[in-house]
């Protein structure tokens, strides 16, 4: 088994993971910030999957992760990923503060437009 | 006198005879045959059956057609016996390796070193890291990434 697959597993099984507040920080902490694009798409993956306020946060608000990612492939995944939600109250609620609050405004607008799909998806 | 006269009518028989005789057997004088057979020349081939012509290639024919689906018959048997042996040949192979799986299946290994040793691929399934904390995941993780200086 090739590395990069081994983190896969690692980062599938942080997904399920029991102490979700540690394997989110870890996901945030090694998985958001890998050079690795096929492994920063799997985090947001499965951070959007475990659909909770610290989770989102990460890849809603945060330059350069989940929907802000500079590959496109990240992001798009990430976005696909948020409209196969079943639940997107959370992730609608965190996308509206940001396009309210959020100091930058590259961020607001990729809110703005993730914002929109949801809600014609929904 | 009636043995006198029986010799005279057989000499007499004989004269009468004698010249058209002479005549066939001067005219078949290149058969051979001829000559035999007192001069009464038999035309038809003795040698040769009259059914020979016509049925002969149908007898042949079935001869041959029950040669050929003997033939066959033989082809099949063999081929089947064959494909059996084939066959339960592969079913023994199959039964030994679903055995070899059944018991390494089965098998308990205790010390999850000489498990990882044997089945090192089995230490980073999804089900096994699953159970690990998340402190040792991080280690884990940081392991496989190539440190950068």
């Amino acid at each position: 088994m090739e590395n990069n697959q081994k983190i896969k597993n690692i980062i599938m099984a942080l997904g399920e993971h029991q102490d979700s507040k540690a394997a989110i920080d870890l996901l945030t902490e090694f998985g958001t910030n890998s050079p690795d694009d096929e492994i920063r798409e799997l985090t947001a993956q499965t951070l959007i999957k475990k659909n909770t306020h610290d989770s989102l946060r990460v890849v809603l608000i945060s330059k350069g992760k989940g929907i802000n990612d500079l590959s496109a492939r990240v992001a798009m995944a990430s976005i696909n990923e948020l409209l196969s939600l079943k639940d997107k109250s959370e992730a609608i609620k965190i996308l509206d503060d940001t396009i309210k609050m959020h100091s930058e405004e590259e961020v607001r607008n990729t809110a703005r437009s993730v914002r929109a799909l949801m809600t014609f998806t929904s | 006198m009636q043995i006198g006269k029986i010799n005279l009518n057989r000499s007499a028989s004989t004269e009468h005879t004698s010249s058209p005789k002479k005549t066939t057997q001067n005219k078949l004088a290149t058969n051979p045959f001829g000559v035999s057979f007192k001069g009464n020349v038999i035309q038809a081939d003795v040698f040769e059956s009259g059914k020979k012509s016509s049925n002969s290639i149908a007898e042949k024919g079935k001869l041959f057609a029950s040669a050929v689906v003997s033939g066959i018959n033989n082809f099949n048997e063999s081929f089947r016996a064959r494909i059996n042996s084939v066959v339960s040949f592969g079913k023994k192979v199959a039964s030994n390796v679903f055995d070899s799986i059944e018991k390494i299946g089965s098998t308990e290994i205790s010390f999850d070193g000489i498990k990882n040793r044997l089945f090192p691929d089995r230490e980073y399934s999804v089900k096994n890291l699953s159970n690990k904390s998340v402190d040792e995941l991080k280690t884990m993780w940081t392991n496989l990434t190539p440190q950068t200086a």
